[in-house]
C-alpha cells in the first residue's frame, strides 16, 4: 500500500460519487453548472485533506469511545473555516453553492474517510487518500456539472460552446437533470467496468453499490 | 473513571482549540467579507435604485451616528457632482427572519427614489418575489412614510406573502425615519 496507490484509488476505482455512490446530496444539488461543480469539490479537498492529516495525527490520543464526536468537531470546524473563507475571497461562489456549504459536515465522505482509513493510518497515506477521494470528487461534480451546463444552457463555464440556434435542455439544470445525469453516469461506469474485465480474463465484477463503500457491514454475505 | 476523565479532557481540548482557531479566523477575515457584502450584496441594491451615478456609493459611505446611539452607514449617490440622493439599508421582520432593504430617498424632495432587497430568506415563489421589480417598482417616488393597500397605503402586497411585504415596507419605513434623523447632516457632510 504505497502512498501513490492511496492517491490514485480515489481516482476511478474508489471515485466517490459514481463508485462509492457516497456524497450524493451535495452532488445532485450544485451540479446545475461546471463552475459551481468545480467550487463545492475544491471546499470539499480543503476539508478532507486537512481533516484527514489532522484525525490521523490525533488518532493516538483519541479514545475509542468518543471518536466520531471528535471526528465531526475535527470537520465541522474546518467547514466553517472553509465558509468563512469563501465569504471572504470568493463571495459570489458563496452565494451560488448557499447551505451546502455548512452541508459539508455531514457529507459522509469526510465522516468514511475518517473513520475507515484516517482513523488507522498515517499521516502521509492519510493526506494521499483526502487529495486523492476529493480530487475524484472534484473531478465527478465538475464533469457532471458540465454534462449539465452544456445541455441545460448551451455553456461551459459561462462560456457559449453549442451552435447557433441551439435550444436548451431546460430540464437538465433543474433537479430531475441532476437524476437523470448521474443514473446514465453510473450506468456508462458499469458499462466500462465489465468491459475492461471481460477484455482481462477476469470475474466481472460487482455493479455499483453497497459492496463499494466498505463502511458497515450491510454487504458482508454470510 | 479514569476512562471518563481521559474522554473528558481530551474532547473539552478539542472543542476549545477549535473554539480559539475558529474565533480567531472570524476575526481576521471578518474586513475582507464586509468588502465582499459592500461589493456583491449592497453594490448592485444601490445601482438599481440610482441609476447613471458619476460617483461609487460603496467607496463614498461614511458612518453616521443616530441620537439613540445606533451607528448607520448612509451611502450618497452624486449626478453630475450634485448630491441627488442617499441610500440606507435597514430591516422589517419578514416570514423567514429580517428581510433587508436598500432605500434610497431623494434629497430634493424627500421622495423614495427606489428600493433593492440585500437580505432575503423568505419563501421560494411566494415570499422571495417581494425582490421583482412588479414589487419594489411601486416604491419609486412614493412619499413618505409608506404603507400596505390593507393599512390605507398606496402599495400592493404580493399575493400569498403579506408578512415578507409588510416586512419591506417596516424595512423602508425605518429607514425613511433614519434618514429624517439624519438628513440635516447629511446635507452638512455632503451637501451642493
Amino acid at each position: 500500500m504505497s502512498v501513490m496507490h492511496e492517491f490514485t484509488k480515489g481516482l476511478w476505482q474508489d471515485l466517490p460519487p459514481f463508485r462509492l455512490v457516497l456524497g450524493l446530496c451535495p452532488t445532485l444539488a450544485v451540479t446545475s453548472s461546471a463552475n459551481n461543480g468545480l467550487g463545492m469539490g475544491a471546499a470539499v479537498i480543503f476539508v478532507l485533506v486537512l481533516s484527514n492529516m489532522l484525525i490521523s495525527m490525533v488518532r493516538g490520543i483519541i479514545p475509542k469511545k468518543v471518536r466520531i464526536a471528535c471526528f465531526i468537531v475535527i470537520a465541522a470546524s474546518l467547514v466553517v473555516a472553509v465558509e468563512l473563507l469563501m465569504q471572504a475571497y470568493a463571495y459570489p461562489l458563496y452565494q451560488q453553492l448557499g447551505i451546502f456549504v455548512p452541508l459539508i459536515v455531514v457529507n459522509c465522505i469526510i465522516l468514511a474517510r475518517a473513520e475507515a482509513f484516517a482513523a488507522k493510518n498515517g499521516v502521509a497515506a492519510s493526506v494521499a487518500d483526502g487529495l486523492g477521494i476529493g480530487l475524484g470528487f472534484t473531478l465527478s461534480l465538475t464533469f457532471l456539472g458540465s454534462l449539465r451546463e452544456i445541455l441545460g444552457n448551451g455553456t461551459w463555464f459561462g462560456i457559449p460552446i453549442m451552435w447557433e440556434g441551439f435550444e436548451p435542455f431546460r430540464i437538465m439544470v433543474q433537479a430531475p437533470g441532476a437524476f437523470i445525469c448521474l443514473g446514465l453516469i453510473l450506468a456508462g461506469m458499469n458499462v466500462i467496468n465489465v468491459w475492461q474485465a471481460r477484455r482481462k480474463g477476469l470475474r466481472e465484477p460487482d455493479p455499483v453499490g453497497c459492496s463499494g463503500c466498505g463502511c458497515c457491514s450491510l454487504d458482508k454475505k454470510d | 473513571m479514569g476512562d471518563i476523565l481521559r474522554m473528558i479532557v481530551v474532547l473539552s481540548a478539542l472543542c476549545g482549540l477549535s473554539g480559539f482557531a475558529l474565533s480567531y479566523l472570524k476575526m481576521v477575515t471578518a474586513p475582507g467579507i464586509e468588502e465582499q457584502v459592500l461589493t456583491y450584496v449592497q453594490g448592485p441594491a444601490i445601482h438599481k435604485v440610482f441609476t447613471g451615478l458619476d460617483n461609487n456609493p460603496i467607496a463614498d459611505r461614511k458612518a453616521f451616528s443616530l441620537p439613540d446611539g445606533r451607528e448607520v452607514r448612509v451611502f450618497p449617490a452624486r449626478r453630475g457632482g450634485l448630491l441627488v440622493g442617499v441610500a440606507i439599508e435597514d430591516k422589517g421582520k419578514g416570514y423567514g427572519g429580517a428581510v433587508g432593504v436598500m432605500v434610497g430617498f431623494n434629497v430634493a424632495d424627500d421622495t423614495l427614489a427606489g428600493i433593492g432587497t440585500t437580505d432575503l430568506k423568505e419563501t421560494p415563489g411566494l415570499g422571495m418575489r417581494i425582490a421583482e421589480p412588479a414589487f419594489t417598482g411601486q416604491f419609486i417616488g412614493k412619499p413618505l412614510p409608506v404603507a400596505l393597500k390593507a393599512q390605507g397605503g398606496g402599495i400592493d402586497a404580493v399575493s400569498g406573502a403579506t408578512i415578507s411585504s409588510a416586512g419591506a415596507v417596516t424595512a423602508v419605513n425605518n429607514a425613511a425615519a433614519v434618514y429624517k434623523a439624519l438628513k440635516a447632516e447629511i446635507l452638512k457632510t455632503w451637501g451642493k
